[in-house]
């Protein structure tokens, strides 16, 4: 098949669509994946504990 | 833990991240503008279009330098109101030989994508030397220096080098003379001027367009420029004659 | 400053300004009176008085290794004082131009005062001297916090901050001499643009330098809209400003774009520096000053990562619904709109997530100032991008699109959401920097509060009656079935809106001098009390927590 507008235009179109499907998708299960529960809540807290200082 | 095994795993994470976010944002652009770059192979053909004269060239730039484009569009959109006050609406192909567009994106004045003929020059030489002499409730500024400030026409083929460069048409014949095609097109009486219609056609206008002959000013550029504002080609009006029929 | 930096930074900072001095040199020698010629002489300039600056402090005695059990802070001092500078200049000029349209004799006859040459100047300064300098301020604040890790040197943070500020200083200065190259907030021409791609390089390697000293390997989530900033800013920048100058001693270059395809990516870059320059960036602001200053974690930490996807990969397609009804063809514009209105999604999530971070501290925005500008700027945020996205449909733009709503809509997400956070962010890092118990005055963070409040309320409705009755002009229709109204009936309607414009950013203006105030009150109180203390004596750790101090 030979690359023309047409074949460009159906692929933005139908690309674009499954592209956001697996995405979401994979956000959706990064962020309620059970074992990254207690990294994000240590993160949220992280900042605002006291840290005048760097650790090294 | 070993130290290094530790960075490493750190750092790797951090670029996984870059790569991620560099991912996930380009690919829709690029997947939404690359079909424009075929675009070529369906939209209008427009054999008549001709390029801009090295002094509508140098007009555009003042244009350009000015930021008219802040407060005039030249894109006529497919609405009815929008066709009946300003004109044909705006194809892609007249806008071809513009590196960059101006469509704007405001109009705190009028659309001008077919401003060309619609005025006289004296009108617009008035308009731009004070728009409240013409247009009392205008609130546009006053661009009385263009008509006092001598062009700079001597570098205009580099320009015109440089537009081709990044695909506009020009000729050797086009670049080689464009200083004196300049004045040439604002010097009907001269032999210069014939040379401007043999290289972009009869219809090019050539005329004393800041009404003061012998002195090539960044006025005459401009409404030289403005003149041929949406008369590049007649693909536009090709529609709306069709119809007529 | 000098005497932070180490003796090898010293030399190569040397080095680095004498090649910009060379630099500046020969631009200015191969421009002469083109524009790149004054912007060479600019540079020589700036290049010479860094060297005598650096060379004034040479043989100072160099910081002892006590300094590494700090955060490096100097630069980002120096970056929130800079950030101010352009505000003051930026909204200013923003309201001299306000002005011009209520009285288009406001140019005194000169050409570079005309509006189409300073609305960039404005537009530049508030985005990118303002915006740019606090996001650059705060994230090098933020990145070492976040990280609990000091800067790797003491070197590229000045690059960053000063080459930055060489690039908004030849922008703006390239405008009023007419060089620019007409792309919305891109102008600037091919050699600045050069310039900051270099500048953001060593920025973007500092920023992954620092984050990978870092002693955890979670990266805190704010640190995550400040990379996205960065990286898509550069992406764009450098496809946007693809361009052939006419030759090296021109400033003046064409656009390697034309027609619909510059179109389309202008709009992909112009939309996009809105998502990732002012939403982006000044939600990294938001999401370490704001649960910080509330001193509450963030609501959910889950949704922030997801509206981060979200935000990154949605505002990429959504460019085009700047292009509705043009000779775009019809399925771009189509999909651009479809991915706008979906935008709402994250983009709501991301200020609810903010206001409901402060369920349990609302007492606290009662009586903080500084915390309330950061509550109102999620509430602007929320509003502004469902104002966006509902203008990004093809019917509701066919009225709004060319009108003064845009702009109306603009200056909310500009002045309600980017200013109010970064005021917010820079009140409450303030008296953390100069280590202070707090700002200078309460009063007069609650007077500029309400000054902006009422200067961005009275913008905005202006705006939107004025965009709303020019659009609605453009297309009424009389009884014979011809328009009803010529342009000039237009614009003669917009003058008492235009009016009431320039008084709301004049409001927002007077604000923002009253903080330039406060904020170098508590700087000097800050050196004052510094010179007080014995020498050796440690400064005080006030910055310990946020103090909160109730206005009276």
């Amino acid at each position: 098949m030979e690359f023309n507008h047409n074949v460009a235009v159906w692929f933005s179109k139908s690309f674009g669509l499954f592209y956001l499907m697996a995405l979401s998708l994979a956000v959706v299960v990064y962020a309620y994946w059970p074992a990254n529960k207690a990294r994000f809540e240590d993160a949220a807290g992280s900042i605002l504990s006291d840290e005048d200082k760097p650790w090294r | 833990m070993n130290v290094f095994g530790f960075h490493y795993r750190l750092e790797r994470k951090a670029i996984g991240l870059v790569l991620a976010i560099i991912g996930v944002a380009s690919i829709g652009g690029i997947v939404e503008i690359a079909p424009l770059f075929t675009i070529h192979q369906t939209v209008e053909e427009a054999p008549d279009m001709r390029v801009y004269t090295p002094l509508e060239l140098a007009g555009r730039n003042i244009y350009i330098r000015e930021g008219c484009y802040a407060c005039h569009s030249q894109m006529i959109r497919t609405l009815r109101d929008e066709v009946e006050r300003y004109g044909p609406y705006s194809l892609a192909v007249e806008s071809k030989y513009d590196h960059p567009m101006l469509w704007g994106s405001k109009r705190t004045g009028p659309d001008l994508a077919r401003l060309g003929g619609k005025y006289s020059d004296e009108w617009h030489v008035a308009h731009l030397n004070n728009p409240r002499d013409v247009v009392p409730q205008s609130v546009m500024p006053a661009y009385g220096w263009l008509g006092r400030t001598d062009l700079q026409a001597a570098d205009l083929g580099a320009h015109l080098k440089a537009m081709r460069a990044v695909g506009v048409p020009y000729t050797d014949d086009m670049i080689a003379n464009a200083a004196t095609d300049a004045y040439g097109q604002a010097a009907p009486d001269t032999p210069f001027a014939e040379g401007v219609t043999k290289r972009y056609g009869e219809a090019t206008n050539v005329r004393v367009f800041d009404g003061a002959p012998g002195r090539l000013t960044e006025m005459d550029a401009l409404v030289a420029y403005l003149q041929i504002l949406g008369r590049l080609t007649a693909a536009a009006q090709k529609p709306l004659a069709a119809a007529k029929e | 400053m000098i005497e932070q930096l180490s003796r090898n930074e010293r030399q190569l900072s040397l080095v680095i300004l004498l090649c910009l001095a060379v630099l500046g040199l020969s631009m200015a020698a191969v421009g002469r009176d083109d524009p790149l010629g004054a912007h060479g002489a600019l540079v020589l300039l700036a290049a010479i008085g860094g060297l005598f600056f650096v060379i004034s402090g040479y043989y100072a005695p160099e910081a002892g290794p006590e300094r590494l059990h700090s955060y490096y802070d100097d630069p980002s001092k120096v970056g929130i004082v800079i950030a101010m500078a352009w505000a003051l200049i930026g909204l200013f000029v923003g309201d001299w131009v306000a002005w011009q349209l209520v009285n288009p004799d406001l140019t005194f006859d000169a050409p570079w005062s005309s509006f189409g040459r300073i609305r960039p100047v404005h537009t530049t300064a508030v985005i990118f001297g303002f915006g740019g300098n606090a996001l650059i301020a705060t994230s090098f604040y933020v990145m070492q916090r976040t990280s609990r890790a000091r800067m790797p040197d003491q070197l590229s943070p000045w690059f960053v901050v000063f080459g930055y500020n060489l690039f908004c200083l030849l922008a703006v200065t390239g405008y009023l001499m007419g060089s620019t190259q007409s792309k919305e907030y891109a102008e600037p021409e091919w050699y600045a643009d050069i310039w900051l791609v270099i500048v953001w390089v060593v920025y973007f390697v500092l920023y992954l330098r620092t984050l990978s000293r870092r002693s955890e390997p979670h990266i805190y989530v704010a640190n995550w809209y400040y990379l996205a900033f960065i990286l898509v800013v550069a992406v764009l920048h450098i496809v946007n400003n693809i361009a052939v100058p006419v030759s090296f001693g021109h400033a003046k270059s064409y656009s390697i774009f034309s027609g619909v395809q510059d179109a389309m990516t202008q709009w992909w870059y112009g939309h996009n520096a809105v998502a990732f320059f002012l939403t982006s960036g000044f939600l990294g602001m938001m999401y370490y000053y704001l649960p910080k200053r509330a001193g509450r974690p963030i609501f959910s930490y889950r949704i922030s990562i997801i509206s981060f996807w979200g935000i990154t990969f949605f505002y990429m397609w959504a460019g085009s619904h700047h292009l509705h009804y043009t000779a775009l063809p019809h399925w771009v514009q189509t999909l651009g709109m479809t991915f706008s209105v979906m935008l709402l999604v994250p983009s709501w999530a991301s200020a609810g997530n903010a206001l409901l971070t402060l369920n349990g501290a609302w007492h606290k925005v009662r009586d903080d100032a500084t915390l309330r500008f950061m509550m109102v700027a999620a509430v602007f945020y929320g509003l502004s991008t469902f104002e966006g996205s509902f203008m990004a449909i093809r019917s509701v733009n066919s009225l709004s699109h060319y009108t003064d709503w845009t702009v109306g809509h603009v200056h909310a997400g500009a002045l309600g959401w980017v200013a109010m956070i970064t005021f917010g962010s820079i009140y409450a890092s303030v008296p953390w920097l100069w280590k202070r118990p707090a700002m200078h005055s309460a009063r007069l963070v609650e007077a500029h509060f309400w000054l902006a409040l009422a200067g961005t309320i009275i913008y905005v409705f202006a705006m939107w009656n004025s965009g709303i009755i020019q659009g609605l002009m453009w297309r009424t229709y009389n009884e014979s079935g011809t328009l009803a109204y010529s342009f000039v009936d237009s614009l003669v309607a917009m003058h008492p809106y235009y009016i009431a414009r320039a008084i709301g950013g004049l409001l927002f203006l007077i604000g923002a001098v009253i903080g330039c105030y406060n904020i170098w009150m508590t700087i000097r109180t800050a050196a004052r009390s510094a010179d007080a203390r014995a020498p050796g004596e440690p400064a005080p750790l006030y910055a310990r927590k946020p103090a909160l101090e109730p206005a009276e």
